[in-house]
């Protein structure tokens, strides 16, 4: 029975990390997948905001969650002036592709410096009443701090479903990524429309940050960890898909959670990446690739 | 009873459009050093269908991506007249000149391939003072556009060239245009869908009060539809009249009709 027991904690486990993962990677899935830009600084940005969420419960005693959703506005003014910038300085100029890499390369490792003088290496935390508990279904038992990650994730990835497919800006996103004239017009200005998507972008890392800082302690340089996982995350899933995101995060979220459990946490990542080679090879579009 | 509701129904589109129109003069355009367009004059009065003829390369989708403000002309004017007010449209951005109410429906239709084709409608309401009509102007699409109504929630990018035309078309009412460009709309199709398009364009015309500038190489099927018409020949027009006039003329004998 204990082999049962631990693959179902494993299982569980993975879901939760998944539903956090795709948090993680929805901002890269939407840049990459709408606006063509491999923001590498994506997960740099997550960290940024789960400093933030600290500075915010730790200074003033907020929720971390609340934190992480209240830094999600000044985020988005932050994604609209960096795409401004980025615009002006590369896209305008057609010197997107390796320059704009090492634009947001660039952005990484001021962010991380940045955390760095501030705050120094040491790893940094938040408090909340709930952090410490877990509830206990049948055999599994689900703590708090990776429960309600896993909530706010899918919960954020619905409300970006919707806002893509529903609304008119949502629209406009995914129509001036397939034919900007088209969208011209229609009176839609792309440049325009191309911030807002960044914008979003970024308030999701605000959020995804909050969350971050829940499950673990963070320092600095932590978003390096994730940079492999969510590209492979977005492509797998599709660039763009939402959807896809989702369930090729809790995908990875399952097999990494498994294979640390009954092989060896060291080849996690491992088995992430052969998954990815897999489905790439078996669907270059990915899982939901339209 | 039936009648009535007919009527009141045509009758909902109508707006004051007396004395408006869009006048391009003498203007000369081109890309980069190559000059395209020289000396071209034409107007475009409210109520009108007019279609540009010329075979390919004369310069037809140049004059109309110069009144949409995608090209400049390096010499002469355009200008909108609305409710006798004139409006300068040269110099002017597209954005600005899609707000006024000019609705372009671009040569090889332009949809958004992996929306749906209700997205693709709705995000030809996109501009602000489309969005009031929405409902109305959707209802009108699916009436006009039975199959488009059967294909509501299927990517454009997977229909058929004449369904992909009608939804462009389509799309094009739902910008509420008080001007509609459309940019040589039978490429590429079977005669017997350009004719059924032709059919449509002018009912559409009719139901809506619309206001048509068509660029065309389908002489026999443009000018059944048209009021007026020019001939565009190496970015010259080398012949403007009116339709039985056009029919007439002896450059379209030429190109067209073989003699
Ligand atoms: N973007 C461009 N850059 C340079 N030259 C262009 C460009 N677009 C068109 N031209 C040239 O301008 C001339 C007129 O082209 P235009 O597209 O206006 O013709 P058209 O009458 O619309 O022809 P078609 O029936 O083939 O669409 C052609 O000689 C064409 O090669
Ligand atoms: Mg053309």
């Amino acid at each position: 029975m204990l082999t049962l027991d631990l693959f179902v904690n494993a299982i569980v486990a993975g879901i939760l990390l998944g539903g956090f993962l795709a948090a993680v990677s929805l901002g890269i899935s939407i840049v990459f997948g709408y606006l063509d830009i491999v923001n590498i600084a994506h997960p740099a940005f997550v960290v940024l905001g789960s400093y933030a969420v600290y500075i915010l419960n730790s200074t003033f005693g907020i929720d971390p969650l609340l934190a992480g959703i209240a830094m999600a506005a000044p985020f988005y003014l932050l994604g609209i002036l960096i795409y401004r910038f980025y615009y002006a300085f590369f896209e305008r100029h057609g010197a997107e592709s390796l320059r704009g890499l090492v634009f947001f390369f660039g952005i990484l490792f001021l962010v991380e410096v940045g955390l760095n003088i501030t705050y120094g290496v040491d790893y940094r935390m938040v408090n909340a009443f709930y952090l410490g508990k877990s509830i206990e279904i049948g055999l599994v038992g689900i703590p708090y701090r990776l429960l309600i990650p896993f909530v706010a994730g899918v919960a954020m990835i619905f409300i970006v479903y919707l806002y893509l497919s529903k609304t008119f800006y949502g629209m406009a996103i995914q129509g001036v990524a397939q034919d900007s004239l088209a969208a011209r017009l229609m009176g839609a200005d792309p440049i325009k429309i191309k911030s807002v998507a960044f914008g979003m972008g970024m308030a999701t890392a605000s959020v995804a940050g909050a969350l971050l800082i829940m499950i673990s302690p963070i320092e600095p340089s932590m978003g390096r960890e994730y940079i492999g996982r969510v590209f492979a995350i977005a492509v797998l899933g599709g660039m763009g898909s939402v959807v896809g995101t989702l369930v090729a995060a809790v995908l990875l979220g399952i097999a990494e959670s498994l294979t640390s459990t009954f092989y060896s946490p060291s080849m996690a990542p491992a088995v992430s990446f052969g998954i990815l080679l897999l489905v790439l090879a078996i669907r270059p579009s990915g899982i939901f690739g339209r | 009873m039936g009648a009535r509701a007919t009527s009141l129904k045509t009758l909902k589109w109508k707006r004051p459009t007396l004395g408006n129109r869009i006048v391009v003069e003498n203007i000369d355009a081109g890309y980069g050093a190559v000059n395209v367009l020289h000396g071209v004059s034409m107007e475009l009065n409210a109520g009108e269908t007019v279609v540009l003829l010329g075979t390919n390369g004369n310069g037809k989708s140049t004059l109309i991506k110069c009144i949409m403000g995608l090209v400049r002309p390096s010499r002469g004017r355009i200008a909108m007249e609305l409710d006798g007010e004139t409006i300068e449209l040269t110099g002017k951005r597209l954005e600005d000149i899609v707000n006024y109410g000019i609705i372009l429906v671009p040569e090889g239709r332009h949809l958004f391939p992996k929306l749906t084709v209700r997205e693709n409608l709705l995000m030809g309401a996109f501009r602000m003072a489309a969005r009031p009509h929405i409902a109305r102007n959707l209802e009108f699409c699916f009436e006009a556009f039975p199959r488009l109504l059967e294909r509501k929630n299927q990517p454009a990018g997977s229909m058929s060239g004449g369904e992909q035309q009608m939804l462009a078309l389509a799309r094009a009412i739902m910008s509420h245009p008080r001007f509609l460009l459309v940019d040589e709309p039978s490429v590429g199709l079977a005669p017997i869908l350009v004719a059924h398009l032709f059919e449509k364009i002018k009912e559409l015309k009719e139901r809506r009060d619309l206001t048509i500038l068509m660029a065309e190489q389908n002489f026999n099927q443009a000018t059944k539809i048209a009021d007026r018409g020019y001939i565009i020949v190496e970015g010259k027009i080398a012949f403007a009249g009116d339709r039985s006039l056009l029919r007439e003329h002896h450059l379209v004998k030429k190109y067209y009709l073989g003699a």
